[in-house]
């Protein structure tokens, strides 16, 4: 498709060069880099705020370029014993990778399960993992909140993890992928001798290693920006995920726009240019399952 | 001859076996935690007719009772025509969520759908760069976003009142303003409108090139040769052919409008004079600040009930359409 | 090979002496050990540090043990610690937490202290607030005081042409000094506000003093309700409105969200800024290169004596699931009225002592200038009465409608009206 319509556009200007088409292309360039600009300033304004003195920053009309390019910001982040921000990464990494991993592959089993297997009571359960799936967060916070508490998981990362174990979506996907392997590939290997956890170990799971790796990376996106329920149940500073950590900062340095500016950015910046490797799959993951 | 037979019955035998305890090995314990998700569920639906806070003693089965005395429909009452705080803050909640939602889904598509029609039309080398711009907010965390923001809308220092300044025009404190206002809607609600579109339309433009790349180029090509213009080639066969992905387009960004609450939460919170106070935001406070949680939950309720009819409106919406 | 064999074991034997030996001596002396939760403020915490040490010194069978929590988020642990009984011994609670939580405490044993010494002991406002139904359960450290105090500063006033400690003898002169003080930039935003009375907590507690000195009350005879629609919250909240309409401050670039007073003050954009004067030790913390030179100072009243109501402040309870009840009250007493320790946590802490001994100390004038100053109205100061949510009334009807009457989208009376209806339903 892509192939196609680059050839197309490039044959048709040499077709009919005129100074409409020519005008016409123009404003589409410039309606575009429009949007590209007010996509893109924010980030610039951010990164060279960064850079700012705090007097600079705070002043009135604001400068664009940093007058004297100064690091100290940053530094003062990096000397700031109450902000070890390897171990707020290191949080936000260990409920990320950990929500990941167990999401994974609780929906590649329970997925495989539901479209290879037959028993009774299969439907009501897939029923009820449809409605599951319509149910929003906000329904179902409050008690879960109340549960954490009485196991006294409150300010527990694996508070943040026990709950996320299965994920509905994840396993209708999972069924849909795994509805389309041959039936006979598995029952070859049954004859073979091979257990049923071999089976899927060994044989289901490596074929669906593409919408596995695109779960894995919304997921791992979503747990990694996740802000609301990280912020409940994480009350302690030192167990906080790093979107939380980044709004307690800038509560506690208010009237210091610069160093906020850079813990904003690296806390930001790292991740987002992780993502933009990924940017691939995730648009994929977003047009093939319409989901954030 | 009968041997064999037996052994491949013996055999397909010991296949079911396995088969069963496969399936017996995984649906127990999933059967397990989807009993912890119904007795969640439970909890959530009882917890709403009660006056509930975790700081009082309450009775023996999970606090309720008691201290924390059952209110029949009571919050629902309350909700709609009581007067007292949590009430109005509910129904100002209520109506800021349904005028954020209205005017997000328009704006966005406004700005989405344009940009990536004209994105798909230039299809060059550039385009992967642009749609990589284009995608970056949708990939910030949104607690960045929304500090990258206030410190545009910053009243002294921030960018916008500077260019304000510039032009001579009055400058405004964006977010701490409660007698601004445009279109009847408050410039504290605009700002957090913006900075939410500005994280969001990303997401809506890459699921619309996609769209737009599954439309046959043929067809508009024809169309262009039996001497339509672009404009007509564009509202006469590409948009109806993508009509479902607007559905879905139109949806979703609804569904997530109405649920809005980290860059609101960090913006603003709430303020001014709760004009961007959102039900999500007045759930939380609800629930967390103020420990109501039985009040919370009632309000959860609502916001469900909302989010479903969205969702079952979109339902009956796509099926006429494909039965079209 | 049999070197390092051999060293192991005597790594472990030495181990396991230590170990032995350590046992052993608990055994024998039989240390108790108690949790203690407080909220995170390292300036209190040092207090507490040097009080335990104390303790410690004359009990050695006691060890204490600290633990913080976040401020916001510490009243989260405790509410869903207390519930499932997990509670530390020792608890820090400010005073008017108790009303919400008296169900899950433990009443002072009379042996102790009753209520009658404890209203001898300390001042009215702060024990106030840890008497529900006439029954105690703990003792205050500190007199929060939200009411008269402010945060001058020096340079602005020089700059002004203003003279230099403030002579004040009624608000009239506040206002003047404020007006002098105010600076706009050219597009006529305000850049240095006068007198930034707009956050939440000095809006709301010069409103309650202010109906106070005017000879009125917030409460209904049996105080089972609120009446904040009377003549005397309107004189108020009119007085409010005509500062801000002389000019002093601009609510809406000021107030508790925007230019939050310490934030604001600490950046030099507030000439007097209204605040409780537990925000020095906070502002020097969060703003060491600020370099105006300032000072604390008290307001006259607006009419009368200078009668004002204050929500308690931060004292200790004990849990009544702790084992070691009797231990944890005397420490507790030890630490709340024993007038050495209780001048070093507030010297520590810079907070204003909860008891009168305490703060008419050399020690305390020495070590914190403003309280003498303070020491006058002290004795005026009411305990605010146990609201069903004090932070509901406080933050979300009392303050939210006087910023609205100040930015001028609602009006007087419909602000008292809206006030007092919405007060009334946080007691159903």
């Amino acid at each position: 498709m892509a192939v196609n319509t680059l050839s197309a556009s490039v044959v048709q200007p040499r077709k009919s060069f005129g100074w409409g088409r020519f005008l016409g292309r123009f404003l589409i360039y410039f309606v575009l880099t429009l949007g590209l600009s007010f996509t893109l300033l924010p980030f610039v304004m951010m990164i060279l705020s960064s850079f700012k003195t705090n007097v600079e920053a705070l002043r009135v009309p604001p400068t664009f370029w940093p007058e004297n390019f100064t690091l100290e910001n940053y530094l003062k982040i990096f000397n700031d014993p109450q902000l070890p921000l390897l171990r707020f990464y290191g949080n936000s990494a260990f409920v990320a990778i950990f929500n990941v991993c167990s999401t994974l592959f609780t929906s590649s089993l329970i997925g495989y399960m539901f479209a290879k297997f037959e028993f009774p009571g299969k439907k009501i359960l897939f029923g009820w993992f449809l409605t599951l799936m319509m149910i929003p967060t906000q329904i179902t916070m409050i008690p879960s909140y109340l549960i954490l508490a009485k196991l006294g998981l409150i300010n527990s990362l694996w508070g943040l993890v026990i709950f996320s174990a299965v994920d509905a979506f994840g396993i209708f996907m999972m069924r849909q992928f795994c509805e389309t392997l041959p039936t006979e590939l598995l029952d070859a290997a049954r004859i073979d001798g091979a257990s049923e956890w071999q089976i899927y170990w060994r044989i289901v799971l490596p074929q669906l290693g593409a919408p596995l790796a695109t779960l894995g990376i919304l997921g791992f996106m979503g747990n990694w920006n996740a802000y609301l329920w990280p912020m409940i149940v994480l009350q302690k500073i030192e167990v906080r995920t790093l979107p939380v950590i980044l709004t307690w900062f800038n509560s506690t340095h208010t009237g210091q726009p610069a160093v906020v500016m850079a813990a904003t950015v690296l806390i930001v910046v790292p991740i987002l240019i992780v993502f933009m490797f990924f940017q691939r799959w995730i648009v994929q993951g977003f047009t093939m399952t319409g989901f954030k | 001859m009968k041997q064999t037979l037996d052994r491949s019955r013996r055999r397909h035998s010991g296949l079911v076996i396995s088969k069963r305890r496969f399936v017996a090995s995984v649906t127990v314990p999933l059967l397990l935690y989807e009993a912890l998700g119904i007795f969640v569920l439970a909890w959530a639906f009882v917890l709403m007719f009660f006056d509930y806070s975790p700081g009082r003693l309450g009775g023996p089965i999970l606090g309720l009772g008691g201290s924390n005395p059952f209110v029949g429909l009571g919050n629902f009452i309350e909700m709609f025509s009581g007067d007292s705080v949590q009430a109005g803050l509910f129904r100002a909640s209520l109506r800021n969520t349904l005028i954020f939602a209205v005017a997000v889904l328009p704006l966005n598509l406004a700005i989405t759908l344009p940009l990536a029609w004209l994105l798909e039309s230039i299809g060059n080398r550039f385009k992967a760069l642009y749609r990589t711009i284009y995608f970056l907010p949708v990939l910030t965390s949104s607690v960045g976003v929304a500090l990258i923001w206030m410190s545009m809308y910053d009243p002294q220092a921030g960018w916008i009142n500077a260019i304000i300044r510039a032009f001579g025009g009055t400058p405004v404190a964006w977010l701490s303003d409660p007698r601004a206002g445009f279109a009847g809607v408050s410039v504290a609600m605009w700002a957090v409108i913006i900075a939410y579109l500005w994280q969001d339309y990303g997401y809506n433009m890459v699921i619309f090139i996609a769209a737009l790349q599954g439309v046959p180029q043929e067809l508009r090509e024809a169309a262009l040769i039996d001497g339509a213009n672009s404009w007509q080639a564009f509202t006469r066969i590409t948009l109806p052919l993508i009509r479902p992905t607007m559905l879905f387009v139109c949806v979703m960004t609804m569904l997530s409008s109405f649920q809005v609450f980290d860059i609101i939460q960090v913006m603003t919170n709430g303020g001014p004079n709760n004009q961007t106070q959102v039900l999500m935001l007045d759930i939380y406070k609800s629930a967390f600040r103020y420990q109501n949680m039985g009040w919370a939950a009632a309000e959860s309720f609502v916001l469900f009930l909302i989010v479903m009819g969205v969702t079952l409106f979109q339902m009956r919406v796509l099926r006429t359409d494909w039965e079209y | 090979m049999k070197h390092k064999i051999l060293a192991l074991l005597m790594v472990l034997a030495l181990a396991l002496t230590a170990c032995g030996g350590r046992t052993e001596q608990a055994g024998d002396e039989g240390v108790i050990v108690l949790r203690m939760w407080v909220h995170t403020n390292n300036a209190f915490i040092a207090g507490y540090e040097a009080a335990i040490a104390a303790y410690e010194a004359e009990h050695p069978n006691v060890d204490i043990q600290l633990e913080n929590f976040d401020y916001e988020l510490y009243l989260q642990t405790l509410q869903t610690a207390m519930p499932a009984g997990e509670e530390a011994d020792i608890l820090q609670l400010f005073g008017t937490w108790t009303s919400q939580y008296y169900e899950r405490l433990a009443p002072v044993p009379p042996e102790v202290m009753t209520v009658e010494e404890a209203q001898q002991t300390f001042y009215a406002a702060p024990i106030g607030g840890f008497i529900v139904n006439g029954v105690l359960y703990g003792m205050p450290q500190e007199f929060n005081m939200e009411y008269g105090g402010v945060l001058v500063n020096k340079s602005l006033y020089e700059a002004a042409g203003l003279t230099y400690p403030p002579q004040w003898q009624t608000m009239d002169d506040v206002l003047a000094d404020a007006r002098a003080l105010v600076q706009t930039d050219a597009s006529g935003m305000m850049t240095v506000a006068g007198f930034h009375f707009t956050s939440a907590d000095p809006t709301a507690f010069s409103f309650l003093a202010g109906i106070k000195q005017r000879g009125g009350d917030y409460w209904n005879a049996d105080r089972t309700g609120f009446t904040f629609n009377t003549p005397e919250a309107r004189a108020q909240l009119q007085w409010m409105v005509d500062a801000v309409n002389a000019g002093v401050v601009d609510p809406v670039v000021f107030n508790d969200e925007t230019n939050f007073v310490i934030d604001a003050f600490f950046q030099g954009k507030v000439g007097i800024g209204y605040i409780g004067s537990w925000a020095i030790a906070e502002g020097q913390a969060n703003f060491p290169d600020f370099a105006d030179e300032w000072d604390y100072c008290y307001l006259p009243p607006f009419q009368g004596d200078p009668v004002f109501v204050a929500d308690s402040g931060w004292g200790l309870t004990v849990s009544p699931n702790s084992p070691h009840q009797d231990i944890a009250w005397d420490f507790v007493k030890f630490v709340t009225t024993n007038p050495q320790i209780a001048t070093q946590w507030n010297i520590a802490s810079g907070t204003i002592p909860a008891m009168p001994v305490v703060a008419e100390s050399p020690e305390i004038a020495a070590a914190m200038p403003w309280v003498p100053k303070a020491l006058e109205i002290l004795p005026y100061g009411q305990y605010l009465g146990n609201m069903p949510d004090r932070d509901l009334v406080v933050y979300e009807i009392i303050y939210p409608h006087i910023l609205n009457t100040l930015q001028g989208v609602e009006t007087v009376d419909q602000a008292l009206q809206a006030i007092d209806t919405e007060a009334n339903s946080t007691f159903r």
